[in-house]
């Protein structure tokens, strides 16, 4: 007993398959280990690593040493003969002994070398072939026997199952009965192996069952379409913006179908000699034909805009050859086998027109920017494999990455991980991925729909605490942007919607654009700012186009707010009959357009279309119905304007519905200015005689900027009248600063503004 | 009790290797009258080649009628004639490979039933006269498995053959020669070589 305690100890060392014992599937081991196994020569043994299992039968070693272990691979798991066992440490209790009766029944798959040898050879004969090649073997349940020794045109023969399943190995004897299943050629059976270790997709189900749907009808109702008397759809155009996943989604659907997948992009096609790019199309749309006679096949034209502009803007011969020879390949293809196309684009609109009949590409199908849901199944999917720390809520970081497409949620917990690691490189074995890790990672990585975009701004969040009294205006602007994002079901009960837009007007200097960026601050909402600047060019219509741009993009990452600061420069009234067609009075037309138009461009669409809100929430848990509200709710822009000149707007912006809350911000009154000074004051020393309330009473008609101001400007008087080294503020500086201001605001203007809209 | 049986066994198996040099020398000599019938093939293919390239209208021979078909019939019955005799010839390949596939077998068997009296102690002991029972059992099942292997890739290479293919024909010589494994044949004689001693000391 204790030589059997010391053998399971023993490490055994890794050496490669000696020659003559190829193919033999012996596996030699010291005899001593043997006998501590209970296995006789020859007796089937299953040798087992990390995930991957080969079978062999145990042989003594010729040199009769212990500790080392050597094994043909021939009958193994797929992934088991790609690896190399240099560094794998084997121990006895990775061989276990296996009980093989002899198999009455044995049902394989057959890869061979080339669809010509499979077109050449009968059904028969490949059988007969392969039970001789079997013959005398030990065979496990879904392992790959390797036969490409033996060159014959048969490479691997994929186990399905033994004995109909009943038994996991056997021995094929002549009397086995042989079930050859599907015969496959090496390139369709690699690209399978291949593409099985692709990711998981989130929140593309919808997508993924039409894509699905149109390449399984052909192939599990033939006679009835014949009957019917129709053809099948095929082609599809994906449209979204880059790195959604139109891509991914196509590997993933053909991969799932074990279709073939032929891909197609611009620059392999085009060559440089008259001709050749016509020649290369046709080359690849013969050899997609020529898959199909197979299997299913897609061909997948990635980048569809590249190679086939619109004609008619284009003036160059070859460029117009090329998208002739698409059009008609496109066309040709119903008379022989049968393949679906699938282009994938993210400007569709500069694809010809001619593309985009039925007959050619049938179906187009949007895949939007992500919506909540679909961005939490997407980060459900995407951390799966990562040690994410128990209390971490994928909700709430849905939430927060508004305007994320797919590839950016991959790249933020990839920088997330990342994150982690730096944090504690030594002990990365049981290191979690907390928040803050994601919380570091956002900042570093921005949603890609907004880049480029001209009213991305980096703002220093603000919290409402910093913004000194003002309760009902912050009150008010909670109401309008906080609440439809966090009480999304009590608004939906009440049938109240987001308000589309909020005017904030009052005397300048009043904390209106402050009170914009704390509620940027407090919703996580994608936050775009504009302002004139950015407007206007010197190009007729250019402003025009920035602006649609810029609500293009705040649609596609919505709940978004833009931000328009000091709006009557932006705008101006349609009613001054000064410059009846400046440009001012265009963007004018182009923001009442969008806040209140027909409707969206097909190609904005988002999410799955058909999100009607049904309160009968039975199986879904309450977060996830809370989730669907919210998406429901905030699918709109919401535009917030801050103006000091609000007579000067057009009525048109100011009726219901377009800028539809008004909140008049006014000067701050005593305990408003009071807050402020206290504020302002908090990491200032201060001497114990000053008295922020006197001057709260004394700085009647002052705005939040000019007690800011007064603050800095009794610190300076302190700094210039004691010395450098001055440690407190006395009270007589804030009196002297008082005494050197004016009131920014006067009285006449103050009551201008409460009387413009009573 | 376990002596008794591994001289049985060793009995067996001395049998068996004797068996395996008859064997070895039959299948060598098929194999050589296998060469001339495939190099005949190889000349019908090019016979066949010639007459689909000549012209026969344009030659004194355009008299004949029919001739173009007649001289294809004439050929395509002797690539058939070759390949029965090379059907034959696989058959008694093939009886060489079951005899062989018997020998190892039958020893085999005979071991895994006997086992509990063999351990593996005794299966491993070697002396100068007499290799280890595992030795011999391991050679006797390459040996299995090289006659095997041969005769499936030789037939299987016949099997591909067609007559509508030249150059297929054309090129089977060169295949079959290919097949060839001098190691494996070597393999064979050399094993032969290693148990002479054990063979004739019985």
């Amino acid at each position: 007993m204790t030589s059997v305690g010391v053998m399971e100890k023993l490490n055994l060392k890794w050496l490669p398959c000696d020659r003559q014992d190829k193919d033999t599937q012996r596996c030699r081991m010291g005899a001593g280990l043997m006998a501590s196994l209970n296995l006789r020569i020859g007796s089937p043994v299953l040798i087992c690593t990390s995930g991957s299992a080969c079978l062999c039968r145990a042989w003594p070693r010729s040199d009769l040493a212990e500790g080392y272990l050597q094994f043909d691979t021939k009958c193994s798991t797929q992934n088991f003969s790609s690896q190399t066992f240099k560094h794998v440490s084997f121990t006895p209790q990775h061989i276990t002994p296996l009980k093989c009766p002899k198999l009455k029944i044995l049902k394989v798959n057959v890869v061979v070398k080339s669809s010509v040898f499979k077109k050449r050879t009968a059904g028969p004969l490949i059988c007969e072939l392969v039970k001789e090649m079997l013959k005398h073997m030990y065979v496990y349940e879904k392992h790959v026997v390797n036969v490409s020794s033996l060159d014959t045109g048969i490479d691997f023969v994929l186990v399905e199952n033994v004995n109909s399943g009943s038994t996991k190995a056997g021995l094929v004897t002549g009397k086995t009965t042989l079930d050859v299943g599907a015969v496959v050629t090496l390139k369709q059976h690699r690209s399978r192996v291949q593409e099985s270790a692709s990711t998981s997709l989130g929140g593309m189900e919808e997508v993924y069952a039409s894509l699905k749907e149109l390449l399984l009808l052909p192939l599990h109702y033939p006679s009835a379409l014949k009957k019917l008397g129709i053809t099948c759809p095929r082609g599809v155009l994906l449209i979204g913006p880059p790195g959604v996943g139109k891509t991914m989604l196509v590997r993933r659907v053909v991969k799932d179908i074990g279709a073939t997948l032929i891909t197609l992009n611009g620059p392999v096609v085009l060559g440089s000699r008259p001709g050749e790019s016509e020649e290369n199309l046709r080359k690849m749309f013969k050899e997609a034909q020529e898959a199909s006679e197979e299997g299913p096949c897609v061909l997948l034209i990635d980048e569809i805009d590249s190679l086939c502009p619109k004609r008619a803007g284009s003036s160059s011969a070859p460029e117009n050859r090329v998208v002739a020879q698409l059009l008609t390949l496109m066309d040709g293809i119903g008379t022989r086998g049968f393949f679906v196309t699938i282009g994938a684009t993210n400007q569709p609109d500069t694809l010809d027109p001619a593309m985009r009949r039925p007959g050619r590409f049938d179906r187009e199908v949007i895949i939007g920017v992500p919506t909540l849901t679909q961005r939490k199944s997407i980060l459900t999917c995407l951390s799966e494999k990562m040690p994410l720390c128990k209390g971490l809520d994928l909700c709430a970081l849905a939430e927060m990455t508004t305007g994320y497409v797919g590839a950016d949620l991959s790249a933020l917990c990839r920088e997330a991980a990342l994150q982690a690691i730096r944090n504690a490189p030594q002990e990365f074995g049981e290191k979690r991925i907390e928040m803050h890790h994601f919380h570091e990672a956002l900042k570093r990585v921005q949603p890609s729909c907004l880049r480029s975009s001209i009213g991305l701004t980096d703002y220093r969040p603000v919290s409402w605490d910093k913004i000194g009294g003002l309760e009902d205006v912050k009150l008010k602007i909670k109401q309008s942007v906080e609440w439809p994002m966090k009480y999304p079901e009590s608004f939906i009960r009440l049938g109240l919607s987001r308000p589309r837009g909020i005017l904030l007007y009052g005397p300048p200097g009043c904390a209106k654009t402050t009170l914009v960026k704390a509620a940027a601050t407090s919703s996580h909402c994608a936050f775009l700012s504009v302002s004139g600047a950015d407007l206007f060019s010197p190009f007729v219509g250019d402003s025009e186009k920035a602006l649609a741009q810029l609500f293009r993009q705040a649609r596609a990452c919505s709940p978004s707010i833009v931000f328009l600061d000091e709006l009557d420069t932006i705008l101006g009234s349609r009613g001054d009959r000064r410059a009846p067609h400046s440009v001012q009075s265009q963007l004018l037309s182009v923001l009442l357009n969008e806040l209140d138009g027909v409707g969206l461009k097909t190609v904005e669409r988002r999410g799955t279309g058909e999100k009607v809100c049904h309160t009968e929430g039975h199986i879904e848990s309450q977060h996830d119905q809370k989730m669907q509200y919210q998406e429901v709710c905030n699918k709109d822009v919401m535009v917030v304007a801050a103006s000091n000149r609000p007579d000067a707007l057009d009525s048109a912006l100011m009726r219901p519905g377009r800028l539809d809350i008004m909140i008049y911000v006014p000067p701050p009154d005593y305990e408003s200015r009071l807050a402020v000074l206290q504020l302002c004051t908090e990491n200032m020393p201060l001497h114990s005689d000053v008295c922020l309330k006197e001057i709260a009473i004394q700085t009647d008609r002052y705005s939040g900027a000019d007690l800011e101001n007064l603050c800095k400007e009794a610190a300076l008087l302190t700094l210039q009248q004691e010395s450098m080294e001055a440690s407190v503020i006395h009270h007589k500086y804030f009196v002297q600063a008082l005494q050197n201001m004016k009131p920014s605001l006067s009285a006449q203007q103050i009551d201008s503004y409460q009387n413009l809209f009573t | 009790m376990s002596t008794h049986a591994v001289a049985t066994l060793h009995q067996q198996l001395r049998k068996s290797f004797r068996a395996l040099a008859d064997n070895q020398r039959a299948w060598n000599s098929v194999l050589a009258e296998c060469a001339p019938l495939l190099g005949s093939l190889g000349n019908l293919a090019e016979q066949l080649r010639a007459l689909d390239g000549v012209q026969i209208a344009r030659t004194p021979l355009a008299r004949f009628p029919d001739l173009r078909d007649r001289l294809r019939c004439k050929l395509l019955q002797a690539v058939d004639v070759v390949l029965a005799k090379l059907t034959e010839k696989t058959e008694s390949l093939q009886t060489v490979r079951d005899a062989v596939h018997g020998l190892a077998s039958a020893a085999f068997q005979w071991y895994e039933q006997n086992a509990d009296l063999l351990d593996l102690a005794t299966c491993t002991l070697r002396s100068a006269a007499a290799p280890s029972i595992a030795e011999l059992l391991e050679w006797l099942q390459d040996a299995d498995s090289y006659y095997r292997q041969q005769f499936l890739r030789r037939r299987n290479l016949l099997q591909m053959l067609r007559p509508d293919e030249l150059s297929e024909l054309e090129s089977a010589a060169n295949w079959w020669a290919s097949i060839d494994s001098p190691d494996g044949d070597e393999l064979i004689s050399e094993m032969l070589f290693r148990v002479a001693v054990f063979v004739d000391s019985g």
